[in-house]
């Protein structure tokens, strides 16, 4: 009887441990079985580094590790086109109209990724037809959008719009960061398929500076 | 009668004179709307500074009334030439895009401008919804009361049959109490063992997994607004879901890519589980903050630092798994493991990222199989012969995730 009584105690015990653990605050985590197991002890993207080992702060390590997650300066990720070096001023904009485009025109493969690009990052404000007519746009939230079927833009030269997206420009940031070197250039090919196929401006524009 | 007749002519000449120029007035105001519209929203507001100047009582700062007009049709060589463009252009850094406008299209602009007053802000319709009812108490309580009947009537019956049996004569002995009735003790300690062991299984098989996990985080982001309302693409911001193991919290500059302009939150009140408000302007605050931005200004002159965003969905580190393999191979939708994100106003963990999940989905999803003949398809799989052989022979129309593997153990433990 008595060895009876101690099996039910612990058999109730645990099922209400396990029924206590289930019901967690949302706001937690919660418990895990083998925490080694769970959080990583190498170093992963966006987990907290352990300050007993290392240290962020270059000029004071304190006997600690340096590690600051950047990549070393003037590394080139695989498959990266050279960086871009025209500086962010008025100076810079004016030669960026001399950079050619590197890629060859687009095949269908890379116009396809080009135009799901644009649809992602550009869209977004541009519109899908780059009239300047994106959800932000209409919605009135953000101003100063750049319809990019004007005759401005039409004639504006494609490592212009490069700087212009590499630095930002006015209201707009710069997509340095969430689009590569080569996506941008691929983007730009895009945009070019769906300007007016006006050859008319670009030729007049081009012999008003000739006759200048 | 002709007396009449002129009075009645004056009169619908006088009328007819009215309505002209009432409509001729209501025409040009409207014009001025859809000019201003169509031309200068983009950059101007009527009540206050934009990435230009305020249009109302344009015409009273500048020089003369007529300097407006001359300035929308001459602004790349005015702004070399007159001292008041050049003062502007140094306060507001930004130059105005020549337009080609006639002299009354801008005197109805102006006027339009003048004339704007600030729309009055409309108070929502009706409350909070009513929160949904709750029958699981009305149920449990009816489920109590038939228990009761139910044991009241076996009562009954066992009086009753006492009672017969007194009657005919027959001797039984005194009834067991049912709390030492076997039948009714063994009734019990199974209800409570099948109770008990499927909590405890439960509790203990969520021990480890964290879902529903949503965690406050530094700024009251809300992907309803973002993701839903304002229908930016979800790989916008998390752009490394297609291209590396990790979806990547956006950096703040991202941010700062539409909240340079988007200063104020001006949308549906927002209104967090416990009934408070969210003050959405206060919440972009906190992401200036963040990152050393100046609003008024519009430059960068604080130094900035990262936004520790809390990680939501977290695999233990003995799993391998990569967004870009999903995402961009898989094609997968973001939605299918985070729920529909777009209506959260915050993330809370969807599924339960547990291994039993995984391995169903292995089990169900079709790969995106290379069609020999079309040539359709991701030619990765080009290299499973038999499969293409089975294909052709009809003995199988699609190969599912587990029959390349997807169900190996070294897929994603190693």
């Amino acid at each position: 009887m008595k060895k009876n009584t101690i099996i039910t105690v612990l058999l109730f015990s645990v099922a209400g441990l396990a029924v206590m653990t289930g019901c967690e605050n949302k706001r937690k985590p919660g418990k895990i079985y083998m925490p080694d197991m769970t959080y990583s002890r190498a170093i992963e993207t966006y987990a907290p580094l352990d300050s007993v080992f290392f240290t962020t702060d270059e000029k004071n390590p304190k006997g600690e590790i340096y590690y600051n997650r950047k990549p070393v300066e003037g590394s080139i990720a695989r498959g990266e086109l050279f960086p871009y070096t025209l500086p962010n001023d008025s100076l810079g904009y004016a030669m960026s109209a001399q950079v050619k485009n590197p890629l060859p025109p687009l095949v269908t493969k890379d116009s396809v990724e080009a135009a799901r690009l644009f649809n992602i990052n550009c869209a977004i404000c541009h519109g899908a037809g780059a009239q300047g007519n994106g959800p932000l746009s209409t919605s009135g939230k953000i101003g100063a959008i750049a319809n990019l079927t004007l005759p401005l833009y039409v004639s504006m030269t494609d490592g212009t719009m490069f700087h212009s997206i590499h630095y930002g420009k006015n209201n707009m940031g710069s997509y340095a960061g969430q689009l590569s070197r080569l996506q941008r250039w691929q983007i730009i090919q895009y945009v070019r398929t769906l300007q007016p196929k006006a050859a008319a401006a670009p030729k007049a524009d081009s012999a008003a500076v000739a006759k200048k | 009668m002709s007396l009449n007749r002129r009075i009645f002519n004056q009169l619908s000449a006088f009328f007819l004179f009215i309505a002209l120029f009432s409509f001729a007035n209501t025409s040009f105001a409207a014009d001025g709307e859809a000019l201003f519209k169509a031309n200068c929203a983009n950059c101007h507001k009527p009540l206050e500074d934009y990435i230009g100047p305020m249009l109302q009582g344009a015409r009273k700062r500048e020089p003369n009334p007529e300097w407006a007009v001359k300035w929308v049709n001459n602004v790349n060589a005015m702004l070399e030439t007159d001292p008041y463009a050049k003062a502007m252009l140094a306060k507001y850094n930004a130059r105005m895009t020549q337009f080609n406008l006639k002299e009354e299209e801008i005197t109805a602009i102006l006027d339009y401008a003048d004339a704007y007053k600030a729309p009055v802000p409309v108070a929502p319709a009706g409350g909070a919804a009513a929160p949904a009812e709750d029958n699981s108490l009305l149920f449990g309580i009816l489920t109590l009361i038939l228990a009761v009947i139910a044991l009241i009537l076996l009562q009954v019956n066992s009086s009753l049959r006492k009672l017969a049996d007194e009657k005919d004569g027959i001797l039984r002995a005194d009834p067991v109490p049912f709390y030492r009735n076997k039948s009714y003790l063994m009734l019990g300690i199974l209800v409570l063992f099948c109770f008990g062991g499927y909590t405890t299984i439960n509790a203990a098989m969520g021990l480890g997994r964290m879902q529903g996990y949503q965690p406050e985080q530094p700024i009251y982001y809300s992907h309803k607004v973002h993701a839903g309302t304002n229908q930016i693409s979800c790989l916008y911001c998390h752009g490394g879901a297609q291209d590396s193991k990790h979806a990547n919290v956006p950096s703040v500059n991202t941010c700062m890519n539409c909240h340079k302009a988007i200063k104020e939150y001006k949308g549906e009140p927002i209104v967090r589980e416990d009934g408070s408000a969210v003050n959405g302007t206060a919440e972009i605050q906190k992401l200036y903050a963040y990152a050393g931005w100046n609003a008024d200004k519009k430059v960068y002159d604080q130094p900035g630092k990262p936004i520790e965003w809390v990680k939501i969905h977290n695999l233990p580190d003995h799993v391998y798994f990569n967004h870009s393999q999903h995402v961009k191979v898989g094609k997968q939708n973001c939605q299918t493991c985070h729920g529909n994100i777009q209506e959260m106003p915050e993330v809370a963990q969807f599924s339960d990222l547990s291994m039993g999940w995984c391995i169903n989905c292995h089990r169900e999803s079709k790969v995106d199989f290379y069609n020999k003949a079309t040539g359709e398809g991701n030619k990765f799989y080009s290299i499973y012969e038999k499969f293409h052989n089975d294909i052709k022979a009809g003995k199988m129309d699609s190969v599912t995730v587990e029959k390349i593997g997807g169900t190996e153990c070294q897929k994603c433990h190693y």
